[in-house]
């Protein structure tokens, strides 16, 4: 079912950006590769690893690993609508509704069948602990070996050797499980790609920022995230070039995102994956546009050619989500002086400690740079425990507030 | 100063490596979430944030605490990280590191976990203001060997019965070795088991093993136990395995070294909590429930975690199955560390101990 999905999927962007190549957008760019992903995940060939959020995918592209972090599988099924069976399903297994969603629609996925059955898996501690367990219950049940890359909270010397060694060790894990070895002709070449798709997603990122922002509400939805998974490919390199041409030619020609742009607004961590009205009222009602996205930010100097792992390493640990809220904070007074934004808006997913669970001190952090926050109740993958009516009288709030 | 007059470090995660803290002069002290405090940790932390790390946080609000020099944070889950960020919030003056906790075993591991403990006694160091030399490290393991000893002979001599007071004695006494001064409290457990000598009767009461993680209340053992069962085995955070890495029988060595590799090797291959496991055979905390709860000939088992709790929610599934297979009866508990969520779950208790009978 999700194979011909996928396929279809494919089939379909493709065919209209070749009878019209005018619409090739940078979103469709996009969507085409993560539906081919999608589309490799449920071929049925083998070769496929699930991992966590932090694992250094482009080295896995290089050796030939169809591979991705579970929580999209997750957001795939709310984005399908798919997702509330899937949630009963680990419900009824005894998975508690406290916990988070986009880990139990894993579960009930692969209780169901519908999660492809991996040759391996690659956990990583990074971001939260909830994502550890999950990968635990996965390769017990499908009786698969499981490795598990430590991810350290503070960069220093000890600690980014310390997971450049564990990234060592994955390789010869990969290496036995699908007996192959390591190339370093690919490996140069994913890192050639992952550097070069790096520098094009800075200068898109950089672009965002002008006022008017060439970004609209959905262009850069959950693209910082799944552009990891495009890492080390030729294709992360196009998606990565096409966002950087259109937001150019943008910029330069004095074109927004959207028509008249009042307001400028931060997404904090997660977008809500299934459908929903909240960024067309956003944009509609009040001219507010969201301009950024949390993890739309490279936090990571270029892969160095002569100490890959250890530049992997850094790279895993500088993601914002890992070491203190404080460090989250920085990360996010940062972004929101870059982008001149108005407000930002935290989306609480029910069941994330990770995230949710700080959504006071982010406030205060923001709150000190003068950018109110709007905490959203919600859950990112449910779609059942959205009110509509009350989210947008909250919006209508906020944006009333910032515009005063 | 006396030795009792020692300050406190205060920490909160049984991960803590205790030798270190007391090898540097300290007292460690656990700051457990047993008292009634209002709830203001609220403002900061998420409603869904785990009430072990809240009730603490309110304690701290609440100015329930004795003088710490410090704190140890160890980065154990996302609650405890969160812990360590509102800390820094409502009390900007104190001392604080936070250990960070591989969540797997293996030697590369086991190394930075070591040199995570180095880094501690540098901290400590500065905090005390001298030098902890390797023989003072060496000494305080020896120390808790010694207490981790004590502490299961009192378990054992709890289960023949000869421990008035029953389990809740028994968590009391936990609850002491987590707050006071080592040698002192081995000189009072010494005595006391002198004095334990003959078994008490022992009551009509049905054997239940209960594990889980934060049940540091001695009135929830006595809540269990006057339902009509016995606690005959049981594996919690605030119970034995804060003490899990010590009275082992590896040697310890002079060299400084040896006894930071010695100490990280002992902590993240102790009994673990669910945050820690094997890759290599996964979920095996199911299979571990299942050995502990026929090994101490229990009827049924009790599962209690405090609300919240991912690494624990997202395990007890498993854990469910394996007990359903091994035909043992299963009961699971969640509670926010106050009393009022164990009494509102008495009937639910009474009923499953009926069942068993």
């Amino acid at each position: 079912m999700m194979k011909q999905y996928f396929d279809d999927m494919v089939a379909g962007i493709a065919r209209k950006i070749n009878d019209d190549p005018e619409s090739r957008s940078p979103r469709k760019v996009y969507a085409l590769e993560v539906a081919r992903l999608g589309s490799r995940l449920y071929s049925g060939d083998g070769g496929v690893a699930w991992c966590g959020v932090t694992a250094p995918f482009d080295l896995l592209n290089a050796m030939g690993v169809t591979s991705c972090f579970v929580e999209f599988i997750g957001a795939m099924l709310a984005a399908t609508g798919m997702a509330d069976a899937y949630i009963d399903e680990a419900a009824h297994a005894g998975y508690a509704g406290d916990t988070c969603t986009y880990h139990r629609g894993v579960i009930g996925a692969m209780r169901m069948g519908l999660m492809p059955e991996p040759d391996f898996l690659i956990a990583t501690s990074v971001p939260c602990t909830g994502g550890l367990a999950v990968m635990e219950t996965i390769a017990r049940h499908f009786k698969k070996d499981l490795f598990v890359l430590n991810v350290p909270q503070r960069e220093t010397d000890e600690s980014v050797k310390y997971l450049a060694d564990q990234i060592r060790a994955m390789v010869s894990f990969v290496e036995d499980h699908t007996g192959r070895s390591l190339d370093q002709e690919k490996l140069q070449q994913a890192i050639d790609h992952t550097n070069e798709a790096r520098a094009l997603c800075e200068e898109a990122y950089f672009l965002a920022r002008a006022v008017p922002s060439p970004a609209d509400g959905r262009i850069l939805s959950n693209f910082g995230v799944v552009m990891a998974l495009l890492m080390g490919t030729s294709a992360g390199v196009e998606v990565a070039r096409t966002y950087r041409d259109r937001f150019k030619e943008m910029v330069d020609s004095g074109q927004g995102g959207i028509a008249d742009e009042k307001l400028r607004l931060l997404w904090i961590q997660n977008r809500i994956q299934f459908k929903n009205p909240l960024i067309d009222i956003l944009e509609a009602t009040f001219g507010a546009s969201v301009v950024c996205e949390e993890l739309n930010d490279i936090t990571w100097d270029p892969i160095d050619p002569a100490a890959p792992f250890e530049s992997m390493a850094r790279r895993a640990i500088s993601i914002p989500f890992n070491g203190d809220v404080n460090r989250r904070i920085a990360h996010l007074q940062k972004l929101a002086r870059e982008y001149r934004i108005h407000g930002a808006i935290n989306p609480c997913n029910w069941g994330c400690r990770q995230g949710t669970g700080a959504r006071g001190l982010i406030a205060e952090g923001l709150k000190q740079i003068g950018v109110p926050v709007l905490n959203l109740e919600v859950d990112c993958i449910d779609s059942r425990n959205f009110a509509l009516g009350q989210m947008q009288t909250r919006l209508e709030a906020f944006t009333e507030m910032l515009s005063g | 100063m006396t030795e009792n007059d020692s300050p406190r470090i205060g920490f909160a995660c049984a991960y803590t490596p205790l030798p270190l803290i007391r090898a540097a002069g300290f007292i460690p002290y656990r700051i457990l979430p047993i008292g009634d405090w209002p709830d203001q940790a609220g403002q900061m932390l998420h409603d869904n944030l785990c009430p072990h790390v809240k009730r603490i946080l309110d304690r701290a609000m609440a100015d329930d605490l004795p003088d710490l020099a410090g704190m140890v944070f160890v980065n154990s889950c996302d609650a405890m990280r969160r812990m360590m960020d509102a800390w820094k919030q409502i009390r900007p003056k104190d001392k604080t590191v936070m250990i960070d906790l591989p969540a797997t075993a293996e030697p590369l591991s086991i190394d930075f976990l070591a040199g995570e403990f180095r880094r501690l006694v540098e901290v400590l160091s500065q905090w005390s203001g001298y030098d902890i030399l390797a023989d003072r490290i060496k000494s305080s393991m020896e120390q808790y060997d010694l207490l981790a000893s004590r502490l299961r002979n009192l378990h054992n001599m709890n289960q023949r019965g000869m421990l008035s007071g029953g389990s809740g004695r028994m968590q009391a006494i936990y609850n002491q070795a987590a707050t006071q001064q080592v040698e002192a409290l081995i000189a009072d457990l010494d005595r006391l088991i002198s004095e334990l000598t003959a078994a008490q009767p022992m009551k009509e009461a049905v054997p239940v093993f209960m594990f889980g993680n934060i049940l540091p209340d001695p009135a929830a053992f006595d809540l269990i136990e006057s339902c009509g069962a016995r606690v005959a085995g049981d594996d919690f955070c605030t119970g034995a395995r804060l003490f899990g890495a010590y009275e082992t029988q590896v040697a310890i060595k002079n060299d400084a070294e040896d006894v930071f590799h010695d100490l990280a090797r002992r902590v993240l291959t102790r009994p673990p909590c669910a945050r820690t496991f094997d890759p290599a055979a996964p979920m095996r905390i199911a299979e571990d429930v299942v050995d502990l709860a026929l090994a101490c000939n229990a009827k049924g088992v009790i599962g209690h975690t405090v609300k919240f709790c991912d690494p624990y929610l997202a395990r007890v599934p498993v854990v469910r199955e394996a007990l359903t297979a091994a035909g043992l009866p299963f009961l699971m508990l969640e509670g926010d560390c106050t009393l009022r969520s164990m009494e509102q779950q008495r009937t639910r208790i009474e009923a499953f101990i009926e069942m068993l009978c």
